[in-house]
Formats: structure tokens, sequence, C-alpha cells
């Protein structure tokens, strides 16, 4: 299994930074560099904001080499807009990035973004009233993490494909190109759209390109645009980079009046799913939850200070009033079928400990007797997060109760107080000799 | 013989932060066992109302899992006021809780009829004055070999 995050080997110092920031706690040290258990990675990011030494990368393509090969073809996440001061609409951002030969999907990502509102609000309409809160699936740490952690959840997921990935299928459709699109991505769970999409065989899109670093280079040209002449695009799809905007995006578009709730933060989200597993989120409609603080904006792979790009959103004037012309069009498109994720959502448990119960419960028994006799101070230096986490790992074979530097220390003790004993014993010749005296 | 498995956990009464970690750490135990999601989901509906109502009514007390290849048991027993009227409590809806609980978001009377939907034999013996032991148990239908 892939995931969107890489280990930049020669930068890794082994330190246990990481490994305590990890929700799923997916990350170990071995042999002094910090291993991905991709099984049970999310692709939050959340290692990548606690290491110092840039050893954890998002798992992006190589930008320089893609452009020597010509024009491009982008589809910009929302955030994208957001990074600029001078380039501070849509249309401003579109002429500026003509000038580095980049084609922008800007308007079929505001039509995918549109359609996929349209049809998240039919689908919490015509839910049942036990089947309510639906979750929103855009973000898709979100989805990872209720794959692994909340499994029990997966049956309130909305049906509805990454606007991202909709907005690339509806242009390919529209100009029958084949064309490599290039998704620009704010985080690392957005890698995964382009490499090992969930809820679909293989994306529309061909490589993933952070907005940072696309960001970096648009700055490091700065081309000098005017407003005069710039195309209008819509608005609304920006919403989406922001804690709430998709929310309120389905929100316009319902004809009831529902009641929605939006989080972002990982904690924040970990917390409402508690809730929401535990049935106390009774009268809620629609769920959106983000593992980045304050939204996509909050990702890892900005340029932009996520409380700029905030405040640079929140002035965007915003067109909520949808027209009947659009919602015609909007309604044709929603009897396609091409806002819809072609597969069902399967659980990723963590695999048990054995591969039956009986054999389970003895190893759950072992692991809780090595478990016992750790420090349970949780400091890291075995590689593990946590005690429990080493535990596990000795009951499962990957690793030995002396990685703990306390157990070690016992045996080393140990160890030498019997060769303390044993140097106080006399040779069997001695003993006679004494006794001959 | 062997094959059991036991948790047990100190609920502290009033203690309303801490509501949710027993149940939580029962649910983690279930899944490193292999245990097929539909039934620990069920499992932490039970451990969670039960810890509520140890934490609402009773004081505190002490909630255990008992795990077997057949079935898991749920059992919470306290030293508590006890239950005048089993029927009345198990309705939806009847609740003793304080206005003060219910301010909290907790209180609402459907903990007993939660506990009943979601286990497959529920057994409750209460003392006035003296206590509760409730007993809650789920099968595992398929026996050995289940798989999350």
């Amino acid at each position: 299994m892939e995931t969107g995050i890489k280990v930049l080997e020669g930068s890794c110092k082994g330190c246990v930074n990481c490994i305590k920031s990890c929700p799923t706690e997916a990350l170990r040290v071995v042999d002094g560099r910090v291993k991905i258990l991709s099984e049970l990675c999310i692709d939050c990011g959340e290692c990548l904001r606690s290491c110092r030494e840039k050893a954890l990368a998002l798992d992006e393509d190589d930008w320089d080499l893609i452009r020597s090969h010509g024009p491009v073809v982008l589809m910009a996440d929302p955030t994208f807009c957001a990074q600029f001061s001078h380039y501070w609409s849509p249309g401003l951002v579109r002429k500026a990035l003509a000038s580095l030969e980049a084609k922008d999907l800007f308007d079929q990502a505001a039509k995918a973004f549109d359609l996929a509102a349209f049809a998240t609000a039919r689908q919490v309409e015509e839910a049942s009233k036990e089947s309510l809160p639906l979750i929103s699936v855009y973000c898709p740490a979100v989805v990872r993490l209720i794959q692994v952690r909340f499994p029990e959840l997966l049956h309130r997921l909305v049906r509805t494909e990454n606007p991202l990935e909709t907005g690339t299928l509806l242009w390919r459709r529209q100009n029958g190109s084949n064309e490599g699109v290039i998704l620009v991505t704010p985080c690392s769970a957005k890698v995964m759209l382009v490499r090992g999409p969930v809820g679909r065989g293989t994306s529309m899109m061909d490589h993933v390109v952070s907005v940072k670093r696309l960001a970096r280079d648009l700055l490091a040209a700065g081309p000098k645009v005017d407003g005069t002449g710039t195309d209008p695009v819509g608005s609304r799809w920006l919403a989406w980079a922001l804690r709430g905007g998709e929310s309120r995006h389905v929100k316009a578009f319902s004809r009831k009046p529902l009641t929605t709730m939006a989080v972002s933060g990982l904690r924040n989200t970990i917390d409402l799913l508690q809730d929401l597993e535990l049935g106390r989120l009774k009268g809620v409609d629609f769920v959106e939850c983000r593992v980045c603080d304050l939204g996509c904006i909050g990702g890892i792979g900005n340029a932009e200070s996520r409380f700029l790009s905030e405040l640079r959103l929140s002035h965007q004037p915003v067109e909520w009033n949808v027209t009947e012309s659009e919602k015609t069009e909007l309604s044709t498109l929603y009897e396609t079928g091409v806002w819809a994720l072609e597969q069902p959502i399967q659980p990723r448990p963590r695999p048990s400990l054995a591969d039956t119960l009986d054999e389970a419960m003895k190893k759950l028994k072992t692991m809780q007797a090595v478990y016992a006799e750790l420090p349970h101070i949780d400091c890291g230096a075995c590689g593990r997060p946590s005690c429990r986490a080493l535990a596990e790992d000795v009951v499962r074979g990957e690793g030995e109760v002396t990685d703990c530097v306390f157990k070690l220390r016992e045996r080393i003790a140990i160890l030498g107080e019997e060769i303390t004993s044993l140097s106080g014993k006399l040779p069997h010749a001695f003993h006679e000799r004494k006794h001959a005296k | 013989m062997d094959s059991r498995y036991e948790v047990e956990f100190k609920v502290r009464g009033d203690d309303f932060l801490a509501a949710g970690e027993a149940s939580n750490q029962i649910k983690e135990t279930l899944i490193m066992l292999g245990v097929p999601s539909p039934i620990s989901r069920r499992a932490s509906v039970i451990t969670y109302e039960a810890e509520m109502n140890l934490v609402i009514h009773s004081g505190g007390g002490i909630l255990r899992a008992i795990i077997t290849p057949e079935k898991l048991t749920i059992e919470a027993k306290d030293q508590g006021p006890g239950i005048p009227d089993l029927d009345l409590a198990m309705r939806e809806g009847f609740s003793t809780a304080s206005d003060k609980v219910r301010e909290m978001g907790f209180g609402a009377g459907m903990g007993l009829p939660n506990i009943k939907r979601n286990s497959d034999c529920l057994q409750i013996d209460s003392l006035i004055g003296k206590g509760t032991i409730l007993t809650a148990t789920v099968f595992f239908h398929q026996g050995e070999g289940n798989r999350g």
C-alpha cells in the first residue's frame, strides 16, 4: 500500500519526534530511520509538521521535470487561489499561470464543486432519518481515518467523488483530451487522490505537485497582471478551502433547511467522530470534517500562512444564490452520475493479533504481560510511540522486550550480578588446599 | 479453559470528563482480537451506556468485559441507590437524572433501552439501597475464526 508521504532517508536522524504525533501510531524508528506502516497511515501529514529535520515530505512529482516537457494542464486545489496577495482572485491567478505556460481548469473545477454540493444535498435529503448525519468525503485523510479507526461509520459517508477528480473528468469529456493533468495539492492526503484513490480504480489525473512548489515558482517569476478584462470565475468552490465552505455550499443547493456541523483539526475530527459513533449527534444532517486546522488552507503543502489565507478568502465575494439555468444544467449532469464514486468504500481495519479468536486472546494476554513489565512512560527510545505499541510489536514478532532501554538495563544489571557472584567462587582445587591446611 | 480474556475498569461517579474511556478501551481490545466491526460496534454502545449509568446514577462502580471465543459479556457493578421500578427504567425517555446532568446533554432516558437493543441477553439485578449488577451478553455467532 502507498502513502502520500515519503521519507528522505539521508535527512532522518532517527529522533522520535514524529512517531508521537501520529494519530494511528503508524510510525516506527527502525535502525535509526523512520518507517511508515502504510496499512495504518491516513496521510494526515501530522508527522511532517513535527519533523525538525524535514526528513518527511509530500510524495510529489518533480515539477521541474514535468515543466521541461512543455505546456501543462493544472487541476488546482481551491487553496491555490488563496496563496498570493497580489493575485487575489482566480481570474488573476489564471492570468499569472498563463505566463508560466500553465493552463488551469478553474471553470471545470467550479462546475464540479457545484455538482458535488448538488449531489451531496440530494443524498442528504433522500437519506432516512436513522442514517443521518451523513459525512463528507472531501478530506481523504478523514475517509482513511474512518476506514482505519471508525469502520462503523462507513455507511454514513456520502458517495460523492472528489470534485477535483470530477472536474478533470468533465474536462476530458469536453475536450476528448488525453493530455496529462497535474493535481496541485495542499496536503499529503490529496496526493493519494492521484496515487491511490479510495472508491475508484485509477485517477483521471496523472501527476501531483504541491501548492507550495508551484506558488514559489509563480512568485519567483512574478508575472505582472492587471485586473482588466479578467474572466469571471465562479467563486463558490473557493469556499471549500475553508472549514464550513462545503457545508455552506451543500445548504445552497438543498431544497429543505439542513443542520450541518463543520470541524477542523485532527483532534476535533477524532472527537466528533467519537461522538457520532456513540450516537450523540441527533438532529444533525451533515458533518464536514477536515484534519487540518482552519480547513484545507491549513494543509502542510501550502506556501501561505493559513491565517492570511483565511483572511483573504473571507473577503472574497461569493455568489451563493444559484440561478435557475445553473440548477437545470447541474440537474442534467447529476442524472448522468458523473459525480458518484465508482466503488463502495471498504473498511481497512488494523490486522488482528492472530487468525483465530482463541489464538488472538492468547497473544493479547502475552501482550498485557509484556506491557505490565514495561516502564509506562512512553519515552519512544525503543522506536515505538508508546509502551503499548512495543508490547504489541513484541507479540507480533516485530520487536524484542530488550528494545526498551529500561529492560535492557535490567538485563545488564542481572548479568552483572551474576558475573560478580561467579567471580567470588573459587575453583575446586583451591577448596581442597584450604581444607588441607 | 484458558480461553478467556478479562478487562476491568473502575468508573468514578460524576466524572464526566473521563466518561467514555473505559468503553473506548474495550472497543480497541475487541478490534485487536479481530472481532467483526458490527459486533464491536454493538459492544461499544453497551459499554458506553453502562459506563454512563455508573457515572450519572450510582456514584461510580466497576465495569468489566469478559471475552470468550463464543461471546462477550459486559458486567457493570455498583453500590448505588438501586433501581426501584425496572419496567419504568427500561422505558425510552424515562430518566431520574438531575437537571444539571441533563443540561450537559446526558440523562435522556435512552441508556437502558439502548443496552437492551444491542445485547442478545440482558440481566439486571437491583436491590434498593444496595446496588445494581447489570450483565449484558453479545454472541459472536460465527464462533472461532472471526476476523474484522
